[in-house]
């Protein structure tokens, strides 16, 4: 069998070299550091500042309500009347549900599993906008971190050419090795237990595969509107 | 002299292609001005390529046992394991997989390990559709090439030339302006993605403590191949594997600032098994295809440091050969520096892999700028004694070396040739440097200059300043 051979060859081989390296992991300390550049006051204002280094939006709002003035201006711009959407709890935007009946927008279903997949994701594929909020976000790298699951589907970041992310000043720390410490804190093993998917997002989608000209949304969104609620 | 040797004729070809030199030099200058930017923006960036070698090397002597953990955990997490021992297995696994589950249509996201076992060309064979989703590796899939680069597979190519594959095969309106052309690719392949039946990614890292693979990527084509689809096979070179989910904070900043100077990717997906039940989306089987393919063996040797490395391309831009000849001219699917160490260990069926290791001033660029800091230079120094040991020695270096040892051990001779050396250059060099040298001295200079001796030596300098004292 493969993997008895396999692993009948790395102990082989580990017998040599084994010490060798043990030796280089014991040269430095493997615990990440919390964050890696030096650290600004304001997370959301270095967020901010991150976000827009790379044609990302984003929108510093003192209450709910200056969120959903943001969400009504980008309904308005990308004409949507249907939106790709985590549910409206995991947001946990106050007023975004009224929001969205008030200008007549409908939550797709996003349900694509099973049999009715490819039609499902076919339809889906038109929709302008999508909706999600994150579980946190990183300041000094501008980055989202979404931990999908029931209620929680991966296209409401990826498929409709607008992402739209409602970000709470509190789900704001400092660096990825803060994140992911405060991940296992949160989660321990059950980290992967409601959802085999999380994904880091910092910026709208990007390729320089051109003769090195940058270029947004080859695939992913071209744009990301982050609005960090403060208040 | 039977000069018809692949790797000469590929690197004479690359220097003389106009559009291949600006590509080179624009692509490799601004990713090392963008790395170097983003390490030296780091608080303390020698302490955390430390612990980025530290830390691979842990995952490296612990492999018997994280390979099995990391297994283990993805199967009880719903999906499958893959143990192949080569590419042949590898390929029989997704071949039969595919057949199995009535796939017809493919999409894939960039895999340096599919390169490597040719995975394409077997799929294709078996008759499946297989659509590559990486923009550069779609321009080239198109064009029937091969990647010139780890992380820009596609910089040989120019914006005339993607204009004329897309007006070809997609149909678009004559254009040279990039964004109509991203906008094409775009449509072309979201309809692509949204057909297929399975998803192909690679793997960045294998993370054993919770079983999830790592795909690192800026396009979101990785993030549509592993969520559109019903099925996500994913082929991981088995070293590349960290021992712990928290290792990634060091990896991953590691890893994006080395390869193209970003503070992290523009997508970093960690994915554990299928698609939960209650999730809306994701792929309902997911295939892990851990690949052997010599590294069990290369661990034991003395290139077990090449395993650490993370594949972020940065020594590829550092290297002058490199920036000089580009990713084509290596002939294996890894180029540069590394490639130059992998390719004669992963592909050594290729006939010319053992000259790879001689495409290399020993400068040092590459091990300056490795984020894990493998000491590429010693390895490439190793090959080429490997390759002598072999009897892999052209007869004319053999005789040039004999020589030239002749020559430095014996005052009289070494005098008597630098002389003739000094007058020789007085009459054929230009600007200090010969550009031709006479049979066989010719094969150094079709390929560089040679720089000419100074008008005086040292030991006639030395003369005359004890005369004048």
């Amino acid at each position: 069998m493969s993997r008895d051979q396999i692993l009948a060859n790395l102990r082989t081989s580990l017998n040599a070299n084994r010490p060798w390296l043990l030796n280089e992991a014991s040269r430095a300390p493997h615990e990440p550091p919390p964050f890696v550049l030096p650290p600004e006051n304001d997370l959301a204002a270095q967020f901010a500042a991150e976000l827009t280094k790379l044609e990302g939006k984003a929108y510093r709002v003192p209450n709910a309500d200056e969120a959903l003035a943001v969400i009504d201006r980008l309904i308005e711009e990308t004409q949507a009347s249907s939106i790709i959407s985590w549910d409206l709890d995991q947001i946990g935007l106050p007023g975004l549900a009224e929001l969205l009946t008030a200008r007549g927008i409908t939550l797709a279903d996003t349900t694509a599993r099973g049999e009715e997949r490819k039609a499902r994701l076919q339809a889906l594929e038109p929709i302008p906008l999508c909706i999600s909020g994150v579980e946190l976000a990183i300041a000094e790298s501008g980055s989202l971190l979404l931990r999908h699951g029931p209620g929680k589907p991966r296209i409401a970041s990826l498929l409709a050419p607008c992402h739209i992310a409602i970000v709470f000043a509190h789900q704001l720390v400092r660096g990825l090795g803060e994140a992911l410490s405060l991940l296992a804190q949160r989660y321990g093993d059950e980290v992967f237990g409601p959802t085999s998917n999380l994904t880091f997002i910092t910026g709208p989608s990007r390729t320089a595969d051109i003769e090195m000209t940058l270029s947004l949304g080859i695939h992913g969104p071209p744009q990301i509107h982050v609005i960090i609620v403060e208040g | 002299m039977s000069q018809t040797i692949a790797f000469y004729d590929r690197v004479d070809h690359a220097l003389h292609d106009n559009s291949l030199q600006t590509a080179l030099q624009r692509a490799t200058t601004r990713f090392i001005s963008n790395r170097a930017g983003a390490i030296g923006a780091l608080s303390d960036a020698d302490r955390l390529r430390d612990q980025a070698r530290a830390i691979r090397a842990y995952a490296l002597a612990h492999l018997d046992e994280l390979l099995p953990k990391l297994a283990a955990n993805v199967e009880a997490r719903g999906g499958h394991v893959c143990w192949a021992s080569d590419g042949e297995e590898a390929r029989r696994y997704i071949i039969e997989l595919a057949q199995a589950r009535g796939v017809r249509s493919i999409v894939k996201s960039k895999s340096m390990a599919s390169e490597e076992i040719h995975l394409n060309e077997a799929l294709e064979h078996a008759g499946f559709e297989v659509v590559e989703t990486d923009l550069g590796e779609y321009i080239i899939q198109l064009a029937g090439e091969t990647p010139s680069h780890i992380i820009a597979p596609a910089i040989h190519k120019t914006r005339e030339q993607v204009s004329e594959l897309f007006v070809k095969h997609l149909g678009m309106t004559p254009t040279t302006e990039v964004p109509p052309m991203i906008r094409t690719a775009r449509q072309a392949l979201r309809q692509r993605f949204l057909q297929a039946d399975m998803g192909i990614s690679g793997v960045n890292f294998g993370v054993a403590d919770s079983g999830a693979i790592v795909i690192v990527e800026n396009e979101g084509n990785a993030r549509l191949s592993t969520t559109v689809p019903r099925i996500h096979v994913a082929i991981m070179g088995i070293e590349r594997i960290v021992a712990r989910m928290i290792d990634l904070g060091v990896m991953l900043q590691v890893l994006a600032r080395s390869a193209t100077g970003q503070k992290l990717s523009v997508y970093t997906s960690l994915i554990s098994g299928p698609a939960r039940p209650g999730e809306a989306d994701g792929p309902e089987e997911f295939h892990l295809v851990l690949l052997d393919n010599g590294r069990s063996r290369i661990l034991g040797g003395h290139y077990a440091e090449s395993l650490l490395c993370i594949r972020c391309g940065a020594c590829l831009n550092a290297c002058p050969v490199y920036q000089a000849i580009g990713g084509h001219a290596y002939g294996g699917v890894y180029s540069g520096p590394i490639g130059a160490i992998l390719t004669p260990l992963l592909q050594p069926d290729l006939p010319d892999a053992y000259l790879l290791p001689q495409a290399s001033s020993l400068c040092g660029a590459c091990q300056e700028v490795c984020p894990v800091r493998i000491a590429i230079p010693d390895m490439l120094l190793r090959h080429r004694a490997d390759a002598v040991k072999a009897g892999k020695v052209n007869p004319i270096e053999k005789l040039a070396i004999a020589g030239y040892t002749m020559t430095m051990t014996h005052p009289a001779i070494y005098n008597a040739s630098g002389k003739a050396a000094r007058f020789f250059s007085r009459i054929a060099a230009r600007k200090g440097r010969f550009r031709h040298l006479p049979p066989p001295l010719h094969l150094w200079t079709k390929q560089r200059d040679f720089p000419a001796p100074p008008p005086k030596s040292f030991r006639e300098l030395w003369a005359e300043r004890n005369k004048q004292r």
